[in-house]
């Protein structure tokens, strides 16, 4: 699993983690049953508070993503249906951001959506032009 | 006079249990009040990452808590012990960066010293001091007065980890360390704290590079504590507002929350306030703004907006 942190995020430490793991399952990198790194490897490699890793964990768990296995580990739950609970989650999650991001540039909802789609085609100017084929 | 008359944000963590505390502490260097009417309370097991200016009284501060320094007025807990007259006690249940880089023992190896700590603490781990120092790249061989100010700090942070004391107090501990040693610093402390119960206090200058470790904030200034309350409560009450405001707009009358700072443009404003996110957003929407972000500040950030805030009455 790997997670990149920062600290210009305007989301606490240990939400960062829990997306991270989110979105390791909706990629497919994570899957049910495997082990996550422990609180002490974790918390090493992010040079973090092993609170701040423990806490993110526990909120996982109460939201089923994970199971604590006393003993053993850390683990994705058996359970986790990424395509019908995270995708939608984290979706929801990245376009909360982005609706912050354009509302802080004095843009619209209705801005966005034209140009995420224009975006999206290639026609990156909205004039027509394809972004590569000058 | 105490810190709550001062204080621009909470400075009382309530119950406890607590490793330190100070009540009132006032300590005078001639005319220079160093310490004045400090409460100072660092929760059982935390990171508590004490913020300020140079000459804030940090090191004072520290220095009293080992009992190095003979505090005047007020009341001092220590691991449940007074340092003024209970000192070799508390000290023993302490590791401790200082201010001072310079090793004692200068003629010692880093070996032999390693070795003569060992004696001191009963507690200590020779193998976990050992790996701790092949790790940092120490020769055990070098003796101490050839060691650079880097390769001392280091030493130092070996020596207060390897006994696992109940309580670190750690003075700028990064000071001198490069880059990739400071990383690892601080994977040391993460690792460290994951393994042992320790209540630790970091006295620093430049929070950002300890801030990922750190879960409650004192920011000091001449002596007293401008703010004392946990990392996350910082967070979720300390919050920046950008609004877009008409020409001449003067500010709501009464905003149900404190400015810490304000910074107002002709047709714009950024203020740092302290208070409950959504009544701030209506009250200065009320008042004919349009907030359009509200952002937390990190504790660098909020230092900074606290003391020059302080600077600015």
């Amino acid at each position: 699993m790997k997670i990149r942190l920062s600290h210009a995020d305007g989301r606490p430490l240990y939400v960062q983690i829990m997306d991270a793991v989110r979105s390791g399952l909706v990629r497919g990198s994570l899957r049910p049953e495997d082990l996550l790194p422990s609180v002490r490897e974790l918390s090493s490699s992010l040079r973090v508070n092993p609170r701040t890793v423990s806490q993110a964990y526990a909120a996982l768990e109460r939201d089923g993503v994970v199971q604590v296995r006393h003993g053993k580990g850390t683990f994705v739950a058996p359970g986790v249906r990424p395509e019908e609970k995270e995708r939608p989650r984290l979706a929801r999650e990245v376009a909360r951001r982005a609706l912050a991001d354009a509302s802080r540039n004095g843009l619209a909802l209705a801005d966005l959506m034209t140009a995420l789609r224009e975006v999206e085609g290639g026609d990156a100017h909205g004039d027509g032009r394809k972004e590569d084929g000058r | 006079m105490t810190d709550t008359a001062t204080a621009a944000l909470p400075i009382d963590l309530g119950n406890g249990p607590f490793a330190v505390t100070t009540r009132g502490l006032a300590k005078q260097f001639g005319s220079t009040r160093a310490l004045d009417g400090l409460d100072l309370q660092v929760p059982e097991g935390s990171v508590y990452v004490l913020v300020g200016p140079n000459g804030a009284g940090k090191s004072t501060l520290i220095r009293t808590l080992m009992g190095l320094v003979r505090y005047q007025d007020g009341a001092v807990s220590v691991l449940g012990r007074d340092p003024a007259d209970r000192g070799a006690e508390v000290r023993a249940g302490i590791g401790h960066v200082p201010e001072d880089y310079r090793v004692g023992y200068a003629w010692m190896t880093v070996g032999r010293l390693l070795e003569h700590q060992a004696v001191y603490h009963p507690s200590w781990d020779a193998e976990y001091a050992r790996g701790l120092r092949a790790r940092y790249g120490i020769d055990p061989r070098r003796k101490c007065h050839t060691l650079s100010k880097g390769e001392s700090r280091r030493v130092q942070l070996v020596l207060a980890l390897a006994h696992r004391p109940p309580l670190l107090l750690l003075d700028e501990p990064t000071d001198g360390l490069d880059h990739v040693v400071r990383d690892e610093t601080l994977s040391i402390l993460s690792e460290h704290l994951a393994d042992s119960p320790t209540t630790v206090v970091i006295s620093t200058h430049r929070v950002y590079e300890v801030e990922p470790l750190v879960d409650h904030v004192g920011v000091l200034s001449e002596g007293r504590l401008l703010g004392q309350l946990p990392r996350d409560e910082l967070y979720g009450g300390l919050l920046r507002y950008w609004a877009d405001v008409p020409e001449g707009w003067r500010g709501p009358g009464e905003l149900a929350g404190r400015v810490v700072r304000r910074s107002d443009a002709a047709r714009a404003i950024e203020w740092t306030v302290w208070g409950d996110r959504d009544a701030v957003t209506r009250g200065l929407s009320q008042a004919g703004a349009a907030v359009r972000e509200v952002a937390p500040l990190s504790v660098d950030e909020a230092a900074v907006a606290l003391l020059s805030a302080r600077e600015a009455t």
